[in-house]
């Protein structure tokens, strides 16, 4: 069971190699007269926790999200989709473990780069329910400034998991950037808006769940690097 | 078109499991009226979760076995499974442990009867959508501090997490909620949701008791579980007299030293705070010659002034008041623009500073009531005099009401007695000697009683009881303090002096009739029927008989009374001594009512 995982994750390092060669992302710092030096240092740690709170936040601004899209647009009687976690959420390139043990097991590097992953395949999705939130006519404020908030913690979120794995790992991986999608947008909304609005809902409960995911993972991690006896048993 | 028949399917798959699964949280409560359904489904820890389920109205299905629990995970599309564990223990309960248990995947189990491969009812969720975590453990509290009044109190309320949660590796993120109440009270208060695992309370009440309990949650998802137990919290109410020692000394010492500056300072300002709180009482003039007067007052006030004291001849004045009151009347202009009985009348054109307060000396007709010719009333004299100027606009007539209309001079003849006191320009009445009557005595009750205006005959004695008279008005008119008791004492004691007669002239009141304002300053329309006394410097024409009463009609800043002429009629009743208020008894001391100035007019 686990040799298949080790199995299938080494041969997506490989495959997904050429993709994260050909999108270069150095992380650069400037300062104000825009040259290039050295980038500050942050202790590892002090990175870590910062990556959670992002995740945290990330975590918490998509359930208010989902909730205020509940409220404001879906029958009460699909409040329950919320309860099955999403119905249709993109598959990802890999499967996340769901159990406890299997989690616990899984490597440090796993789960940085499952979280890398998560974090970018979500990207693009945002971006698109942004434009189909303005597209609602009364959509609240507070929603719609809620998503565009999440798609840039997003952006700062990966780089800071980027770095990570740089630290921790040792590696030096360049970001991809591009995933497929088994979810493709719609280019025009679709007529009956019950139906795009099931989509979106269904979107924003998919991501909640991954926000969850991602900041379950960086968690665990978290203690793991601080106290590797406690959190590996239990 | 696969994704919306999905969708739909899934639409009406929620709607059949809507019973279930329409809250967030399931009731265990089984629904007797249903068929056989699940009843909900817990998880504790995130690791594990049981479902239970009842037959309901199915009886015959209550036996084990006969109801069967099929899942099945939504990862890959696997197929129905079989409870792995029926809790022997519990009835009805399906339990899944952790090697079955994935967070962040859709279960979906069902309720069959396999018997009859019926499915009864059917749900889907998510493993960490229905974790109740168990209640915090080791609730306690900690004293922070007694407010100073020893009233109110803040603990820190503190507890640990539960055990089953494995917060510490940070599986589940937890976030915490105290409620508090007065014991036995029915509503709690609640706070905010709290992450760490300490709280505290603020403003609680000393000598209360109180009730704190704590739940958790897992963060950023909806289910509360079970409340652990209650602590109770009392702190007993500790009157402390340290904090009031302090405030009660500083309090003392605060009078004290106040007391001592209030007392320098009036020690110190003695003489100013004399003067400011308790002024001078006007020194009656009587006694001397107002030395302000001699430098600075004309020559007829200084005379009326002088005329006024026993060292003057009486004689001595007969011309000169004649002269001034023909002087006044070229000089004053303020008389010309009095000139008009209309202007009385209307009491337009004298705003309220003219007081005067016209008594026709008019006949008693439209009166029945007799009046008395008796000393004004010392209020409306004191009103009256000038004390407040010697300018003929201010002549004060008795101005009680603020009425500067003629009529109320109408009225007054009966009431009250104002004999101008003119000796200046200050009053254009002058120009009527018809309006002057000689006081020719003061009665005990400081009444005045007028002679009519033989001017030469027994002068002397008309001028002791005008000087009388006017120096009682004087005295009363002293500022505006002199009462009426002491205005008789002041009447009483008042040697009788010579004074000028000529200034007290009678005024006959039949020509008031007509003119409501005939009196005090023109001579128009009454001339022809008034005489008038003059100072023998004039001989004086047809005189109105005599009477012991006339009406003070005016009294100038030179303390000079005009006097209205006595009445004509013969019917003039005694002035009773005793009152000095006119007549009618309803009339207040020297006040007119409006109603009672209609009574009044002619």
């Amino acid at each position: 069971m686990n040799r298949v995982k080790v199995l299938q994750a080494w041969l997506w390092c490989v495959s997904l190699w050429p993709v994260w060669l050909s999108h270069a992302v150095p992380l650069d710092c400037k300062d104000e007269t825009g040259s290039l030096i050295q980038c500050t240092s942050i202790s590892q740690e002090k990175l870590l926790d910062r990556v959670i709170q992002h995740a945290e936040l990330i975590y918490r601004v998509s359930e208010e999200s989902c909730t205020l899209f509940e409220q404001m647009f879906v029958p009460y009687p699909l409040h329950a989709l919320r309860n099955q976690g999403g119905t249709m959420c993109h598959t990802k390139p890999f499967p996340i473990p769901g159990s406890k043990s299997e989690i616990q097991q899984i490597s440090d590097k796993w789960l940085l780069h499952s979280v890398l992953m998560l974090v970018q395949s979500w990207m693009e999705p945002l971006i698109y329910l942004q434009t189909t939130l303005n597209r609602y006519d009364d959509a609240p404020d507070a929603l719609l400034n809620k998503t565009k908030w999440v798609s840039d913690k997003l952006l700062s979120l990966e780089q800071g998991v980027v770095v990570l794995i740089r630290k921790m790992l040792d590696e030096g991986i360049l970001t991809p950037s591009i995933f497929e999608h088994t979810l493709t947008p719609y280019d025009e909304p679709s007529p009956e808006i019950p139906e795009s609005v099931l989509r979106d809902y269904n979107l924003l409960i998919c991501f909640k769940k991954d926000a969850h995911k991602m900041e379950t993972f960086l968690k665990l991690l978290k203690c793991r690097q601080s106290n590797k006896l406690s959190c590996l048993s239990y | 078109m696969a994704y919306s028949l999905s969708l739909g399917l899934l639409y009406l798959g929620l709607l059949c499991g809507n019973g279930l699964v329409s809250a967030r949280s399931e009731l265990f409560t089984p629904d007797p009226s249903r068929g056989p359904h699940f009843t909900g489904c817990r998880s504790r820890e995130q690791e594990t979760f049981r479902c239970w389920w009842s037959a309901g109205i199915f009886q015959n299905l209550t036996e084990p076995g006969a109801l069967r629990v099929f899942y099945r995970t939504k990862n890959a599309l696997s197929e129905w499974q079989e409870c792995p564990d029926y809790t022997h223990t519990v009835k009805n309960e399906c339990y899944f442990n952790k090697t079955f248990t994935h967070i962040w995947t859709s279960y979906c189990i069902q309720l069959r009867s396999v018997r009859e491969n019926i499915t009864y009812d059917e749900t889907c969720f998510t493993v960490e959508n229905i974790v109740h975590p168990d209640p915090p453990i080791g609730l306690n509290w900690t004293l922070l501090n007694v407010s100073r009044s020893g009233l109110h109190f803040d603990i820190l309320v503190r507890w640990a997490p539960p055990p089953s949660a494995d917060v510490q590796t940070g599986w589940m993120s937890l976030v915490y909620q105290v409620q508090y109440r007065v014991r036995n009270a029915s509503h709690w208060e609640m706070l905010d949701l709290e992450s760490g695992t300490q709280q505290s309370i603020y403003g609680l009440h000393t000598d209360k008791e109180y009730e704190v309990r704590v739940r958790c949650k897992m963060s950023a998802f909806d289910n509360f579980g079970e409340f652990g137990d209650s602590i109770l919290v009392h702190v007993a109410q500790i009157p402390s007299k340290e904090s009031t020692f302090p405030m009660t000394l500083v309090l003392i010492f605060g009078v004290i030293g106040l007391v001592i500056l209030l007392v320098l300072l009036i020690f110190s300002q003695q003489q100013r705070l004399m003067v400011i709180f308790l002024p001078p009482i006007p020194a009656p003039k009587i006694k001397g010659i107002d030395p302000e007067l001699l430098k600075n007052g004309k020559l007829d006030q200084l005379n009326s002034l002088l005329s006024s004291q026993d060292m003057y001849k009486p004689d001595f004045y007969h011309e000169d008041p004649w002269v001034e009151f023909i002087q006044l009347d070229l000089d004053d202009p303020a008389e010309k623009n009095e000139s008009s009985d209309t202007q009385h009348l209307l009491g337009l054109s004298r705003s309220g500073s003219s007081h005067v307060l016209n008594f026709k000396s008019d006949d008693d007709s439209g009166r029945a009531s007799c009046y008395d010719p008796e000393i004004p009333n010392p209020e409306d004299l004191a009103s009256l005099l000038p004390g407040h100027s010697g300018r003929g606009d201010n002549l004060p007539l008795v101005s009680r009401s603020s009425l500067s209309i003629p009529d109320l001079g109408v009225q007054q003849t009966s009431e009250v007695e104002e004999t101008p006191i003119q000796t200046q320009p200050a009053v254009p009445s002058w120009v009527n000697m018809d309006f002057y009557a000689q006081v020719s005595d003061f009665t005990p009750a400081g009444g005045v009683v007028l002679s009519p205006g033989q001017l030469n005959s027994s002068p002397e004695k008309k001028k002791e009881e005008e000087n009388e008279k006017k120096i009682q008005f004087q005295l009363v008119s002293d500022g505006a303090y002199t009462s009426e008791n002491t205005a008789r004492q002041l009447s009483a004691e008042v040697p009788p002096s010579p004074g000028p007669e000529q200034e007290y002239q009678t005024f006959p009141t039949q020509a008031v009739e007509g003119n409501l304002w005939n009196g005090e300053y023109l001579v128009s329309t009454s001339d022809s029927q008034i005489p008038y006394l003059l100072p023998e410097a004039t001989p004086a024409p047809i005189l109105p008989p005599v009477s012991d009463y006339t009406v003070v009609q005016e009294v100038d800043a030179q303390h000079s009374l005009l006097l209205n002429p006595p009445s004509s009629q013969p019917a003039i009743c005694p002035h009773s001594p005793n009152k000095h208020l006119p007549a009618m008894p309803t009339m207040p001391m020297g006040y007119l009512t409006p109603d009672l100035l209609g009574n009044l007019t002619p």
